[in-house]
């Protein structure tokens, strides 16, 4: 489902932000990326949704090589995947049932089908009866679940989730991996988490990709991951 | 779709209705001046139309050839050569009235009327040629047929003019055409200015899939709505205006060979050639801001 074959980064201002990277995860798979700030984590996911393109190396999801898409191509690569942000990344102006619906008119559902799949997918998240509710109106963990459902509106193979806890306090944090977990065992949905939140790698524990400084350095296929030198 | 983004435009324009109408006033103005433009070149064209064809090549016929034989060669000659739209010819009699009767006076008059048994007048040819740039060549090839004394036209100044008036019908349609540019840079900043309010929109449109062809739709339907806002008062200014200027010199400027374009239909040409132009400055205006603004998202 996603491959990365020897990747290096490099950004035009001089940074080396990857070095070698190689990673395989295989359908239906659940990843944790790990690593302290700077060692390449927001560098890697940009790789995976189009925004950057590899330096060398080969970057491939779902069975699509990435770095040679072109600029016009990305947004129809990208309904292939979903993507979780930190910060949510809703409309204001939007209500939830409409952040949700907005990102299926884009790929041009009908309105009957777009109806019935968000009321669907707001039940999936647990948000059947906040439709009309603005994201200002909602906590951090709703609004969280609003972006995830928006990211696997259109039943995408991959998610990507980007710190999806990062702004949330524990309690919430464990919601968020419920649901996540759900959606990956329910719909067999690859996912690969980026985050720094310990606690929660060891205690949902799966397959853990530690970098360091642009370095894989360690592939555990065990999960769980014991602090060393932070 | 294209009812989602003409909506989505229309509550663009809506949305910051202060600036969408400053723009378009902006446009209005330069459309005003180029309706102005447009309407002093397209009667530059028919000035110089009618001074073109009110342009006659005099031949005088030698007094040697003026049988009848010889007069209809050359007349056939005449014909023969390329550009010549119209001859007709007058007898020397005819030309010494014609020169008499320019004298308003009897007594200048009855100076000139020993002359008419005597008569000095040549039989003649009056020749319209097609255009007005073809009279010299015309009037050379005429010159240069057997039995053709004199050949006479408006002469060189007259061909400057009319030269010189088709330089300013061009120099006019530059003009309309840098205007036009302007109106399209002015439209443009007025997208982006909307485009940089609606940036975090556009960022997550693209992070769930929207194509740069559904972005840039809303945009562009909008940038078209101010173009068209902006050209409704330069039309109206175009149909009143005009119908009022016709009505006030009742259709004849300086002498009646400068008439004033009848405004039915005129006013409709030139009222549809704005309201495309504000089209098309508000489509490639839009166009260009968002095109310029995608390339860098990423």
């Amino acid at each position: 489902m996603i491959e990365c074959m020897n990747v290096y980064k490099r950004y035009p201002t001089g940074t080396n932000a990857l070095y070698d990277i190689n990673v395989k995860v295989e359908q239906g798979e659940f990843i944790y990326i790990i690593g302290p700030t700077g060692s390449g984590k927001s560098t890697l996911i940009k790789l995976l949704d189009g925004e950057e393109k590899a330096t060398k190396g080969k970057v491939k999801v779902v069975g699509i090589d990435v770095g040679t898409l072109r600029h016009s191509q990305i947004p129809i690569y990208r309904r292939n995947i979903g993507v979780v942000f930190q910060d949510f990344r809703l409309l204001p102006t939007k209500t939830v049932f409409e952040n949700i619906s907005y990102a299926l008119e884009v790929i041009n559902m009908k309105k009957k089908m777009i109806r019935i799949r968000v009321n669907e997918i707001m039940d999936i998240v647990g948000l059947s009866d906040k439709g009309d509710a603005f994201p200002a109106e909602l906590s951090g963990g709703q609004q969280q679940r609003v972006a995830i459902a928006r990211a696997i509106a259109n039943r995408p193979k991959v998610l990507i989730a980007d710190e999806p806890t990062g702004n949330l306090d524990p309690g919430k944090s464990d919601e968020i991996m419920d649901l996540l977990e759900r959606i990956n065992e329910a719909y067999g949905t690859t996912i690969l988490m980026v985050t720094h939140d310990l606690t929660l790698v060891n205690k949902h524990r799966k397959r853990t990709v530690v970098l360091e400084q642009g370095h894989i350095v360690a592939d555990l296929a065990e999960g769980g991951y014991v602090r060393h030198d932070q | 779709m294209i009812s989602r983004a003409l909506k989505e435009g229309f509550s663009g324009v809506g949305r910051h209705w202060a600036m969408s109408i400053s723009s378009a006033i902006a446009v209005a103005i330069t459309l005003t001046i180029i309706s102005l433009f447009l309407i002093f070149t397209t009667h530059l064209q028919t000035f110089t139309k009618n001074v073109e064809s009110s342009m006659e090549i005099a031949v005088l016929v030698d007094f040697d050839y003026e049988s009848s034989e010889e007069e209809k060669r050359i007349e056939d000659s005449i014909k023969a050569i390329e550009g010549v739209k119209k001859v007709s010819f007058s007898t020397k009699e005819q030309e010494f009235n014609y020169y008499i009767e320019q004298y308003d006076d009897e007594e200048t008059r009855a100076v000139f009327e020993p002359f008419r048994d005597d008569n000095p007048m040549h039989d003649a040819f009056y020749v319209e040629a097609v255009s007005g740039d073809q009279i010299r060549s015309v009037a050379e090839q005429i010159h240069a047929i057997e039995g053709v004394s004199d050949v006479n036209y408006g002469g060189q100044s007259t061909i400057d003019m009319v030269a010189a008036m088709i330089n300013i019908r061009r120099f006019g349609g530059i003009f309309v055409l840098a205007l036009s540019v302007l109106a399209i840079f002015l439209i443009q900043n007025t997208i982006k200015l909307t485009i940089y309010a609606r940036q975090d929109e556009i960022d997550i449109m693209r992070n769930v899939g929207a194509t740069n062809g559904f972005i840039r739709a809303p945009f562009v339907w909008e940038g078209i709505i101010t173009g068209v806002l902006g050209s409704i008062l330069p039309i109206l200014l175009t149909i009143y205006g005009y119908k009022f200027a016709y009505n006030l010199v009742h259709g004849v400027m300086f002498s009646s060979m400068f008439k004033m374009i009848a405004p039915v239909p005129y006013i409709y040409y030139v009222s549809a050639v704005l309201l495309a132009i504000g089209i098309l400055v508000g489509l490639i205006g839009s166009w260009m801001s968002v095109t310029r603004y995608l390339r860098e998202t990423k």
